[in-house]
């Protein structure tokens, strides 16, 4: 029997109710699927919580549709339209540009060419299996090409071109290092002498009459980046035009006389720098004419381009959720999720989805790649069937936590593929437990068990729309990870706590990394990990700018902005072989805070229990830090200690390594839960544990977690003063 | 006993490592930069007339030419020789002997076509040379057809051969066919004895026309007029050996040889391009035939003896079929043997016996296949030598580490043997027993150490747990550390907990730890 493979994705996140929702499905092995509406309460199936808990919505859609294999792009490069057949290449002409190789042999590489390989027609610049610079030419009949005599040299910059003249079919192949101190692996010392000319005839049986192949020398002059001679130019396409201080698109401007322009595919990561970076300027914006380069990756993808397969239209008193399309077929199931938000606020709490970081996450495969990978997470990979089938099939794109085959970092993330990692029964199989999403069901069925009337809307909401998605509610919660920001959703959770609003931070390690977003594709996201915080890769220098907004990328503490000046806490440590439970801290016996502790013995430990591991400290926890922003008045409530040496201080607080920053030896290895209030009536809870929610549906959601986090957002949910508010002096010392 | 966790580690070197490296002799071809390396190729084809290919110097980084195929130079050396070295020495014998050689040197090229390129065991080549020779000579003697004619009329009887031989080709193959052709050399040779016109009265046919003039017959000239004809008939075998083995006939041949149907799968056409190579050898070897007339006036039925047919193949056994330069050198040797040193006698059959016999037992692709065989001897030689180091000292020694482009590999294998000694001394049944009452969190710092060095090793073949039933079957697999490669399942073993699963894990690493 053939095996099934059953999975899509949604062509939105986020959806109002009424709107309709178009699911991009891809099956083998079956021509048809049961599709259904579910809501999706609870993902997390370890047998100390309620297990997988859906909700059928019925509606007039058909429950079984035909579906098919879909197939997908990999792999970004720049297509130029040419309607007009400019580039037809039929005389004599040259092909020229500025390369710098990252991977070399093993197979063929186009660097520009009009080829089409079914019909072995055109011709193209390129790289042999070999690793030489390669010409080739075709015309359907008889294909012949030339190779340059010595190998390119990888991780170098290079002017390549190759002027070919039809008439006598000779070929003139020019490759010239260009080495700085700046711009490559390797600098001038390294005696490489790795310029090469090399002529050769080639035979083809087409030939042409005009000379438009460029001579030696006027190539030599290219060379030192001088410009070809006006009259000759086709073509050239400056890859440091377009930029502006927000950024730059995907179009690569044609300078030549015809207006050729490019059109970026997957998003060729631009932004980077040339070969002629100086070193001097780390940023585009002021030099743009030296961050010409453009990275190309075969594994690059950002959007399926797969036809709508399911197409429904939500019903208009659907409340607002976590979603997904249920597809079933023999015996595969897969989920396909999205959030309904609602089209006018419908409760008082909205939970902020961090779908931003669902995106950063989406399809890692730490545990496959990473060799370090079990000695961050301090044990073994528990791996699952879907891991091992979508590493033998990796079509779906990667996560800003893998790389691209040629060991540089991925920088861009969409939703417009299958993301298997979005889906509420994964569990991570790094760190052993749900990650991201299957972790913030826990709030939804948390949420559901306790009654409350809520919302749900997304960070790709926010960063649209800003603070007025935020200001109707009296309490915005957060997921458990809500890592991955936007100047704006920052400036928008910033203005809206400031302004009265109630933020429950209910994660750790929040609010840390700087991504933005192209406004022509919201769907994908830029991340550009810079040179500290916890990272799966770093940006080459010069690189750090974001190419969609400009700004400059990495942590937003190293920005200005560590997350305690938001929330109070910010990420001081990690580790995944244990979790622990939290202590009250003297402040929380404050009357202006101890209603958060109603129910909560003065001694008793909070959150020895959960699905993640056993507590509600850990996997990723935070610290109380004065010096990084944490409010003077803000109450330390409890904290996590104990932890194991897996935990370690964070890379961005270390200055001098030192031996002992491990959980059993430093005292900032711990999880701390703080409170404090701001203008208006405004208030932060936060947890500083992203295991924190996977305790809430511990003991049938009848637990100290549960108790606490209901304390507070009860209260928060209130209009009015914050109960304990007119606690504001301290306690007079008669003896 | 002092704890071993406060020791460092001490990382040995071996003692008896050797000096490793050596001048070069042969100065390399040096590269200006900025020069144009002008890259020229044989007329009307792709082939490059020398293959030099940059490269860096990996001791020096420094650019060298390197020529990659040297094959051209020394075809070139040895045509010189042949060409010069016998039509100077002035020996009559050298020279006829020389003769003899050259035109089985261009039978044999045109054979090996058939039988090397298509991998089609054809014995007929001699019927079609003899065929050849045999109308040529009649056309000549009783229609006083000039020589040249009678090279066209030899390569038109060849056409004619080569189409019916290529028929039961298509049929039959392997021994049957060989069986077959072999019939066909032997019915010709009975025909031409029992016919009066092919002369079974003479022993032949004698009397055709040739182009060493009548006046010069026998004489040192003459020969040598033979000779140098005999060269230019080489080289032609030659070039159209080039033509049809190294181009894209003889690339759709070699692949329809190994496998028809993967030829087929790809859309190569191999019937046809069998016929061609059919048709093509066997005007080839009509020519030959042509010629053979011509030289010796006439022709023999010895032509067709299965003994000579037997001496050729041995030529080709000898060379290789798979070469030019093989069946030019296998005709050569046994060319020496049985028409230089007749003196040897019937001791002759019996060498060339023997070299065919020690030929085929020792080496796979005939003479010219001892080169790469030899290379892959010594390369399996060193390899058995290195592993065999590497068991007694663990270390990596002078002669190794020449091989090793990234040296950080060498200090990590040196840090790992030396880590692995010193954990090994860790493992206790307590330690072993604390990790199984808690496989995850923080144990005692020798444990600790232990798991520490397990967690970092390489993905390959690096253990994980995989997940049959979540929370209730777990099984242990071992990683790829291959993109694309899923990890393999390393044993039958279901564990009902994550936890015990993460301890058996352990237990396989300890294993493989103590093991090691």
């Amino acid at each position: 029997m053939t095996r099934i493979r059953l999975t899509g994705y949604a062509d939105r996140l986020s959806a109002m109710p009424g709107e309709t929702v178009h699911f991009m499905l891809s099956a083998e092995g079956t021509a048809e699927a049961d599709v259904d509406l579910v809501r999706i309460i609870h993902g997390d199936q370890h047998p100390d919580g309620p297990g997988f808990i859906e909700e059928l919505v019925p509606g007039p859609w058909s429950p079984r549709i035909a579906v098919r294999k879909q197939f997908i792009q990999l792999g970004n490069f720049v297509l130029v339209d040419d309607p007009d057949n400019r580039l037809m290449l039929d005389d004599s002409f040259t092909l020229h540009a500025f390369v710098f190789p990252t991977t070399l042999g093993g197979r063929r590489q186009v660097i520009l060419g009009r080829w089409d390989q079914a019909a072995g027609q055109g011709a193209a610049l390129g790289i042999d299996r070999q690793g030489r610079l390669e010409f080739w030419v075709g015309d359907g009949v008889t294909m012949d090409a030339a190779a340059a005599d010595v190998a390119l040299l990888a991780r170098s910059w290079y002017f390549v071109a190759a002027a070919y003249d039809r008439r006598d079919g000779r070929v003139t192949l020019v490759q010239r290092r260009i080495v700085t101190p700046y711009n490559g692996t390797l600098g001038p010392v390294a005696p490489f002498k790795a310029d090469t000319t090399v002529e050769q005839t080639l035979r083809v049986d087409r030939s042409g009459v005009l000379a438009g192949a460029a001579s030696r020398h006027e190539l030599d002059v290219m060379a030192h980046g001088d410009e070809a001679p006006a009259d000759s130019v086709l073509a050239a396409w400056d890859t440091t035009a377009g930029y502006s201080p927000t950024g730059v698109g995907d179009t690569i401007i044609d300078l030549g006389p015809h207006g050729l322009h490019g059109r970026g595919v997957n998003r060729p990561v631009r932004a980077m720098t040339g070969w002629n970076w100086d070193g001097g300027i780390q940023d585009f914006r002021v030099r743009p004419d030296q961050h010409g380069g453009i990275a190309f990756h075969d594994d690059a993808l950002t959007d399926c381009h797969w036809d709508p397969t399911w197409t429904i239209d939500l019903p208009t008193d659907l409340r607002s959720g976590v979603y997904a399309a249920r597809l079933r077929a023999g015996d595969r199931e897969d989920h396909v999720p999205f959030i309904v938000r609602p089209r006018t606020p419908t409760a008082r709490i909205a939970l902020l989805v961090p779908t931003n970081s669902y995106l950063a996450y989406a399809n890692e495969s730490i545990a496959f790649d990473v060799p370090v990978a079990q000695v961050i997470t301090g044990h073994t990979p528990i791996l699952s069937e879907s891991d091992v089938d979508f590493y033998q099939n990796p079509e779906y794109g990667k996560s800003t936590y893998d790389h691209h085959t040629d060991g540089e970092g991925v920088c861009y993330s969409s939703a417009r593929r299958p993301i298997l990692n979005f889906r509420p029964r994964f569990r991570s199989a790094a760190i052993g437990t749900t990650w991201q999403f299957g972790r913030d069901l826990s709030i939804i069925a948390w949420l559901e068990a306790k009654g409350h009337q809520y919302d749900c809307i997304t960070d790709q909401d926010l960063h649209r729309e800003g603070r007025s998605l935020l200001d109707p509610y009296s309490v915005v919660l957060t997921g458990s990870h809500p890592e991955y920001h936007s100047e704006r959703m920052l400036d928008s959770i910033e203005q809206y706590v400031a302004g009265g609003g109630r933020l429950m931070y209910l994660g750790g390690n929040g609010f840390y990394w700087v991504v933005s977003f192209a406004d022509d594709e919201p769907w994908c996201m830029e991340v550009r990990k810079g040179e500290a915080g916890t990272r799966a890769w770093q940006t080459r220098p010069g690189e750090q700018h974001h190419a969609t907004s400009g700004e400059r990328g990495g942590l937003w503490r190293l920005r200005g902005r560590p997350p305690q000046q938001l929330t109070g806490v910010g990420f001081t440590a990690e580790g995944f072989d244990m979790c622990t439970y939290y202590e009250r801290m003297p402040d929380s016996f404050h009357r202006s805070v101890a209603w958060i502790m109603d129910g909560v013995g003065a001694d008793e430990r909070i959150g020895d229990f959960g699905l993640a591991l056993g507590g509600a400290a850990g996997l990723e926890v935070e610290r109380y830090d004065l010096t990084l922003g944490t409010p003077p008045h803000t109450k330390l409530l409890a904290s996590g200690f104990g932890f194991s040496d897996s935990y370690l201080k964070a890379h961005e607080d270390i200055l001098f390594n030192h031996v002992g920053l491990g959980g059993t030896q430093d005292f900032q290895v711990r999880a701390d839960m703080t409170y404090f209030t701001a203008p208006n009536d405004g208030a932060v809870f936060s947890t500083g544990s992203i295991a924190w929610s996977s305790a809430l549906p511990a003991n049938g959601f009848d637990n100290n977690v549960s108790r606490v986090t209901d304390n507070v957002l009860r209260a928060f949910e209130r209009a009015g003063p914050l109960p304990g508010h007119q606690f504001v002096e301290d306690e007079k010392l008669w003896r | 006993m002092s704890s071993p966790t406060t020791s460092t580690l001490t990382i040995t070197q071996p003692t008896e490592q050797r000096l490793v490296g050596r001048r070069r002799l042969i100065p390399r071809w040096r590269v200006r930069p900025d020069g144009v390396v002008h890259r020229r190729r044989w007329p009307l084809t792709k082939k490059r007339i020398i293959h030099l290919d940059g490269r860096f110097n990996p001791k020096s980084l420094r650019r060298e030419m390197v020529v990659s195929d040297k094959r051209p130079m020394w075809w070139v050396i040895a045509l010189g020789v042949i060409a010069i070295g016998p039509t100077t020495l002035g020996n009559g014998r050298l020279l006829a002997v020389g003769t003899t050689f050259l035109i089985y040197s261009a039978i044999n090229l045109m054979w090996i076509l058939v039988v090397g390129t298509a991998g089609i065991l054809s014995l007929a080549s001699l019927a079609v040379v003899g065929a050849a020779a045999y109308t040529s000579a009649w056309l000549s003697i009783s229609h006083g057809f000039p020589w040249p004619l009678m090279l066209v009329v030899g390569g038109g009887v060849g056409l004619v051969f080569g189409a019916i031989i290529a028929i039961p080709a298509r049929r039959m193959d392997g021994m049957y066919y060989a069986l077959l052709t072999l019939g066909l050399v032997e019915l010709c040779r009975v025909y031409v004895i029992q016919s009066k016109t092919f002369g079974s009265a003479t022993g032949g046919l004698y009397g055709a026309d040739s182009f060493v003039p009548a006046a010069m017959r026998s004489t040192l000239a003459g020969f040598r007029v033979g000779y140098v004809a005999a060269f230019v008939l080489l080289l032609a075998a030659l070039a159209v050996y080039r033509a049809v083995n190294g181009e894209r006939l003889g690339m759709v041949l070699r692949v329809a040889r190994e496998e028809e149907a993967v030829a087929e799968s790809m859309g190569i056409g191999y019937e046809s391009a069998r016929l061609a190579v059919f048709l093509i050898s066997s005007a080839g070897l009509g020519v030959i035939g042509g010629f053979y007339a011509a030289y010796n006036t006439g022709a023999s039925p010895n032509l067709f003896t299965i003994d000579r047919l037997l001496l050729l193949f041995a030529m080709i056994v000898i060379g290789g079929s798979g070469r030019a330069e093989g069946a030019v050198l296998g005709t050569l040797i046994v060319t020496l043997i049985n028409d230089w040193f007749v003196g040897w006698g019937p001791k002759r059959v019996v060498i060339i016996g023997v070299l065919m016999l020690l030929v085929t037992l020792f080496a796979r692709a005939g003479l010219f296949g001892i080169r790469q065989q030899f290379i892959e001897f010594r390369q399996k030689k060193s390899s058995e030598r290195r592993a065999d180091r590497v068991q007694r000292k663990g270390i990596v020694v002078a002669e190794e580490a020449i091989d090793i482009q990234d040296k950080q590999d060498i200090a990590y294998r040196a840090f790992d043997r030396a880590q692995r000694d010193h954990l090994k001394n860790l493992i206790t049944p307590q330690l072993v027993e604390e990790h199984r009452a808690k496989p995850m969190g923080q144990h005692s710092d020798d444990l600790e150490r232990v798991l520490n060095y397990f967690r970092r090793t390489p993905i390959a073949d690096k253990y994980a747990v995989y997940t049959v039933v979540p929370f209730a079957a777990y099984r242990i697999v071992s990683m790829s550390g291959v993109p694309g490669v899923p990890p393999r399942i390393v044993d039958d073993r279901v564990h009902a907990s994550i936890d015990e699963a993460l301890h058996a894990v352990f237990v396989r690493r300890v294993d493989d730890l103590m093991g090691s």
